[in-house]
């Protein structure tokens, strides 16, 4: 098993090291199959490593890392049911978007550097899905962080996306940090690092411990997977190529906060507050991405504020401490939410890099393969009833409802409110983008693009649309995946609910979401929809509620206000373009300063450097005389300063 | 029966070797013969590490000095090199005219 796993995580690995050293030198093709042959690899063992180990736990060292005193940090893995699912996911996913890739970056210079960043990025968040000890983690958790970065900005020669990159790692790091301060505790606390000692180590903490160090993991979690407060980066990583977003911006990366939690559930369930507060950001974020994305007219940053609206319910689901229903909505989320991403790549590719979806329309009858595929991910993601967002969701939705305290009725109706809004941004998109409109595309404005590119994705659409079979919540299948993941700590195979509550529930869902479509289709395509203006509640909803405009007035403007200060007004003192009413503000710091100018500076303190200065004119010469430049004086003084040095030591010996 | 050289004349050789190559380094004004002087130096330095191996019965010591058979070894590789190459350029190995870093 030790091997299996080392040779899963070495896969990839290998993939983006041969590719960053020798990759210039090879042909094309020869570089993406390396790529590929990577995160193929990863998945044949994957596959392998869950035909072999099947439900139980392991707990391996490949080898020891760090160890001083009674810090030990070890390369060692925790393979669960849970890491089991993940990685298998993961592999899977990311196996089908490299080979997208290839076609995807047919036309790129740059597809070294792209198949590299790809590679280390499944490598870390391997590395994030298997690592026992934290440090490891931490480890997966950065270098995931950096290769985002380094995909997000990947056309760099253009100012935004390399802005974009920066956002997206500024914001995380602001969750990093959190992170690390967590490490920090949990070390000073239980004196480990090991995710498996810590979980079982968890009873042991004070409740007001075990609060604080779920928040900072919530906080961490928070940052990496683009919850309320730090949702800004992810709508602008959408700059990077959209394989890209598929994979880390969808499927995996913004999912590996939630799985952490999930990881150290045991220490998270000992807090009942941390577990409100992250079933409420999950909520909230839910409900507040969801609106948002019912007003973009980028069809990419309406799929990156749905995937913020949809991690909200993986962190609703930990939040009311179902465990197998984030898992199984991570799972279904993954495959829709990459299958509708790779689909508007197709699109956006055959109309030149067109991301405002006003100007698509009749690709239907032009594009009827993406046609069928964006479709199958949309009802996907509306949660459309027996397809598999469906099930997935209304597990959460359950578990959130059967939760005792009250304060979870509510967060369940934020939810509720939020799944009415999925189908309708979804089919707002889908109906204004594909159906037949007269302002729309005609043929001969599609670019060919690859056929391999959307054939590439019938895998996805199928288990997009099958996945709920995984987890059904009655039948043959019964909490399949529930059962399976019955060792992990703090799952619950199955809810406990009256088979009366789930009916009523999975009725009423479904009888929200065709009524979301229902009204979708009478708002967007019953009559042709034109992009609206952008003013008032439209324009709101479209820039996310003015987040980023609030960032920029809290965070950004008084720095640069600060910094202009210094810059202006105390740097370069005379500045006549002072504003009147400033001046008289300012009168007293400029008369300090004149006073400072003329008295200190300039007869002080310039004089006193002028006398300084010639006595160290006088000095260095007197010195320069001792750099003759022959090499046998330097080499004398070199052995007269060590003979004097070893008559010191000698002097201090006890003979 | 085996007679284990004493530490001490280990070390006294050692030193000494170490004062030639200094002196050799100072009092010789051609470049080549400075890097043989600094060459005496570093294997009295090995010497001394492989007496305290003995001494102590501790591998660490023999391992030291096989790295610093490598770093000489390389050191030569390169000094050598440049030595060529600085007589090549100025035309002579005196050690006293290479003053460019004079003050």
């Amino acid at each position: 098993m030790t091997a299996i796993l080392l040779i899963l995580l070495l896969f990839p690995l290998t993939g983006g090291v041969l590719n960053a050293v020798v990759g210039r030198l090879l042909p094309r093709r020869a570089s993406e199959v390396i790529a590929c042959l990577g995160v193929l690899g990863a998945l044949g063992m994957a596959v392998i490593a869950l035909i072999l180990g099947g439900r139980d736990t392991y707990h391996l060292t490949f080898f020891p890392w760090i160890k001083v005193g009674d810090l030990s940090a070890a390369m060692d893995v925790y393979y669960d049911p849970l890491a089991a699912v993940m990685i298998l996911m993961v592999t899977f996913v990311s196996s089908l978007i490299h080979l997208y890739s290839v076609a995807f970056m047919r036309d790129d210079r740059d597809y070294v550097r792209y198949f590299c960043y790809l590679n280390l990025f499944v490598f870390a968040m391997l590395v994030i899905t298997l690592a026992d000890n934290l440090l490891f983690v931490y480890l997966g958790w950065e270098g995931m962080g950096f290769c985002s970065y380094a995909l997000i900005g990947f056309w760099y020669q253009d100012e935004v996306n390399a802005n974009a990159g920066r956002k997206a790692f500024i914001c995380t790091r602001i969750g990093d940090v959190s992170f690390s301060i967590a490490l920090a505790f949990c070390f000073v606390l239980l004196h480990s690092f090991s995710i498996s000692q810590i979980n079982a180590q968890a009873s042991s903490l004070s409740p007001y411990l075990a609060t604080l160090l779920s928040l900072l993991l919530l906080g961490a979690a928070v940052g990496k997977s683009a919850q309320l407060p730090l949702t800004v980066w992810l709508p602008d990583a959408m700059a990077g190529p959209t394989p890209v977003s598929a994979l880390i911006h969808a499927a995996t990366m913004v999912t590996a906060g939630t799985f952490l939690l999930m990881r150290l559930f045991p220490v998270v369930q000992m807090s009942p507050t941390a577990m409100l507060v992250m079933a409420g950001v999950g909520a909230v974020t839910t409900l507040y991405a969801g609106a948002a994305a019912l007003a973009q007219w980028d069809i990419k940053r309406m799929l990156a504020y749905s995937t913020i609206s949809q991690v909200g319910y993986l962190f609703l689901a930990v939040g009311a401490g179902d465990i197998v229903g984030g898992t199984f909505h991570l799972v279904s989320h993954a495959f829709f939410k990459a299958l509708l991403f790779l689909a508007a790549g197709c699109v956006i590719q055959a109309l030149a890099e067109e991301h405002n979806i006003f100007r698509m329309g009749n690709l239907r009858r032009l594009m009827p393969q993406v046609y069928w595929l964006f479709l199958a991910g949309a009802v996907s993601l509306s949660a459309f009833p027996l397809l598999g967002g469906y099930f997935s969701k209304d597990r959460i939705l359950l578990a959130t409802f059967m939760h005792p305290e009250l304060a979870y009725k509510v967060l369940w109706f934020i939810a509720v409110v939020a799944a009415f809004l999925t189908p309708l941004y979804t089919f707002r998109v889908f109906f204004v983008a594909f159906s037949k409109r007269a302002d729309g595309r005609r043929a001969a404005d599609i670019h060919p693009i690859p056929k391999f590119m959307a054939a590439v994705l019938w895998p996805l659409a199928i288990l997009a649309l099958g996945d709920g079979l995984l987890n059904l919540p009655g039948g043959i299948g019964k909490n399949f995946l529930g059962n399976f993941l019955a060792m992990v700590p703090g799952a619950r195979p199955d809810l406990g609910a009256s088979s009366a509550l789930e009916w009523s529930m999975g009725i009423f869902s479904a009888f929200l979401v065709i009524a979301s479509l229902i009204l979708a289709y009478f708002l967007y395509s019953y009559r042709p929809a034109r992009e609206p203006a952008m003013v008032g509640l439209h324009k709101m909803l479209c820039s996310a509620f003015y987040l980023d405009n609030l960032y920029r007035l809290i965070f950004v403007k008084p720095y640069q206000a600060m910094a202009g200060f210094l810059w202006r007004d105390v740097d370069n003192r005379y500045d006549r373009g002072l504003v009147k009413g400033a001046k008289a503000l300012f009168r007293p710091y400029r008369a300090m300063a004149v006073f400072l100018w003329l008295k200190i500076d300039e007869i002080c303190l310039n004089e006193g450097a002028m006398k300084a200065a010639g006595g160290l004119k006088v000095l260095s010469s007197g010195l320069g005389r001792w750099t003759s430049g022959r090499l046998s004086t330097y080499l004398t003084m070199l052995f007269l300063g060590l003979a004097i040095f070893f008559g010191v030591l000698a002097l201090g010996y006890p003979w | 029966m085996v007679t284990i050289v004493p530490y001490s004349h280990v070390l006294i050789l050692a030193a000494s070797l170490f004062v030639l190559g200094a002196g050799c380094a100072i009092a010789r004004r051609n470049l080549i013969m400075i890097l043989i002087g600094v060459e005496i130096m570093l294997n009295a330095a090995g010497l001394a590490c492989i007496g305290a191996a003995m001494r102590w019965q501790q591998l660490d010591g023999q391992a030291f000095v096989i790295f610093i058979m490598a770093v000489a070894a390389s050191e030569v590789g390169v000094g050598l090199s440049l030595i060529v190459y600085s007589q090549r350029r100025t035309g002579t190995l005196d050690a006293d005219r290479y003053d460019l870093m004079k003050g």
